[in-house]
């Protein structure tokens, strides 16, 4: 799945610099990569969504 | 002028992120030494390439809200991913950690200085963004914007390579543990394991309850199987009324006083139970949380000993001459009966996720003892050791049955299944009363083992046990008293 996000931030990257009158699309696949970042971090830590400390 | 300084600022930043972080960690500890981020740090290291990405966003469209927000927003989840990765590890001893080490620290907690930085150079660059900046269409990169693009576009490139060799293409995930980065394909292992069914929760592993005595087993029935009975020989109840419900019982025959504590009081008594000698309320607040007195002890001197569930404890030596102005900050009532000592806490190991309702002390060995109670996460009885001196561990063990005892474990039954809620210690030997089962257990401190176990009828959710002569005294919550033989 992380490979999938690169390559999702490889091709905004390059929306970005070659293909600049793309904003509306680049930002949208900007908006999906976070989201599936936060989703994909939270998936790994779901047995503890709080830092694992002494609370 | 301050136009180019800021979009040149922010073309260096870009830079620095593309190539510090994230670039050595794809090239050099990568593809050169073989390291693979595990799943945490793979969305770490994403998270700083977001940053950066977004940086490129303002490089060509301008410093514009929803930008500078949404970067805002990265780094401070990045943030965040940072204190949770860091806190699994954090408490570890020194230099112990997961993979490698840059500069002392491991990679994963410089997420937490990189991210941070992060956030203070978007306020930076905002302080710096005036309304002209906001500009309506794409504008030239420049060179070193160019080549901030063109380097972010390679790193990011060597992340793809690295992701599909150690994470696989969809549905596959990073792992916990991963392997050694190969460029050989015979090496690859892609997993699926986070994706498996698991309890979601928040505070995980930590979000254990706290004892309590309402669903305990109080009948027969205890692991130790046909444990003999051992019939209470008297009963009586405290003389002198409580600020609560008694948690602890402890007896000091050099000055023939008992030791009651509550939830924060502290109560010495005579040797009949019968008058209060004297007393105070512990102030539990403004300081180290000493949680719910849950141990009493007498130690050297006279002084007296109450340890909270927590295992954070408190040290009081009764003083006539007690300073009450001095000793406000410490007490909630009768200010000149006690000077604190020290308030501190207990450490331990195999203990450290359980609570404790109990504390002894062995004068022979100058030791205070304590002993968990098993919890929703663990089921274990861990007797921990702790010097006077320093009040530090200094040993700890799960107790067994002793092979001449004569005992059995019903079934595939454990000592686990025991809730000591007091403890003293005569001749050698800690006397144990365990709520569950309402059963006495023996414990040779030498051998480590349990000797004998018998069970108590008549006991009513005790909470603690004093040795006296040849005696034992069984407080329970009610304030009644079972005395039993030794």
């Amino acid at each position: 799945m992380e490979f999938l996000n690169l390559v999702v931030i490889f091709v905004t990257a390059y929306l970005v610099l070659r293909k600049p009158h793309k904003e509306r699309l680049a930002f949208g696949l900007l908006v999906f990569s976070v989201l599936f970042m936060v989703f994909l971090f939270s998936v790994a830590t779901r047995t503890g969504l709080l830092p694992g400390v002494n609370y | 002028m301050r136009r180019e300084l800021l979009y040149s600022t922010l073309a260096l930043a870009v830079l620095a992120l593309a190539v510090i972080p994230i670039g050595i960690a794809v090239f050099v500890l990568g593809f050169v030494y073989g390291d693979s981020p595990c799943v945490m740090c793979w969305e770490q290291r994403i998270g700083m390439a977001l940053v950066a990405l977004v940086g490129l966003f303002v490089l060509r469209y301008g410093p514009k809200p929803k930008y500078i927000g949404l970067a805002v927003l990265i780094a401070i989840w990045g943030v965040f991913m940072g204190i949770r990765h860091t806190g699994m590890h954090a408490a570890r001893d020194v230099g112990q950690g997961f993979s490698v080490e840059i500069l002392g620290a491991h990679t994963y907690t410089w997420a937490l200085l990189i991210y941070w930085v992060s956030v203070a150079m978007m306020g930076l660059l905002l302080l710096m963004t005036r309304k002209e900046d906001i500009e309506d269409r794409p504008r030239p990169l420049g060179l070193l914007g160019g080549l901030a693009g063109t380097v972010f576009l390679v790193v990011i490139a060597g992340n793809v390579v690295q992701a599909f060799a150690s994470t696989g293409p969809p549905p596959f995930m990073g792992q916990s543990d991963p392997v050694r980065f190969s460029f050989s394909p015979k090496h690859w292992v892609w997993s699926l394991d986070e994706w498996s069914p698991a309890p979601i929760s928040l505070r995980g592993r930590w979000a254990i309850d706290k004892p309590s005595l309402a669903a305990l087993p109080a009948g027969p029935g205890g692991p130790i199987a046909e444990a003999p009975v051992l019939p209470v020989a008297r009963e009586l109840r405290l003389g002198f009324p409580l600020s609560g419900i008694p948690t602890d019982l402890a007896y000091d025959p050099a000055t023939s006083q008992f030791l009651v504590t509550t939830e924060h009081g502290v109560y010495l008594a005579d040797e009949t139970l019968a008058k209060l000698n004297r007393h105070t309320i512990v102030d539990a607040g403004f300081a180290v949380d000493l949680g719910r007195f849950a141990g009493a002890a007498f130690l050297d001197k006279g002084a007296v000993l109450a340890v909270g569930e927590n295992k954070s404890f408190v040290v009081l030596e009764p003083g006539d001459k007690a300073d009450a102005d001095a000793n406000f900050r410490f007490f909630l009532e009768s200010f000149d009966t006690f000077n604190e000592g020290p308030r501190s806490r207990f450490g331990t190991v195999r203990a450290r996720m359980m609570y404790v309702m109990s504390a002894a002390y062995d004068s022979e060995s100058k030791s205070i003892y304590t002993v968990t109670v098993p919890n929703n996460k663990v089921k274990r009885l861990i007797i921990s050791r702790f010097d006077r001196n320093d009040m530090t561990l200094s040993e700890e063990f799960a107790p067994a049955l002793a092979k001449d005892a004569g005992l059995t474990l019903a079934g595939k039954r454990t000592l686990n299944d025991y809730y000591v809620t007091g403890a003293t210690i005569a001749a050698g030997r800690m006397y144990a009363i365990s709520a569950a089962f309402n059963t006495l257990l023996t414990i040779d401190l030498q051998t480590r083992s349990v000797t004998a176990a018998r069970a108590i009828p008549g006991l009513a959710r005790p909470v603690g046990i004093a040795a006296k002569g040849d005696e034992l005294y069984i407080l329970g919550e009610s304030g009644k008293v079972w005395v039993v033989g030794q």
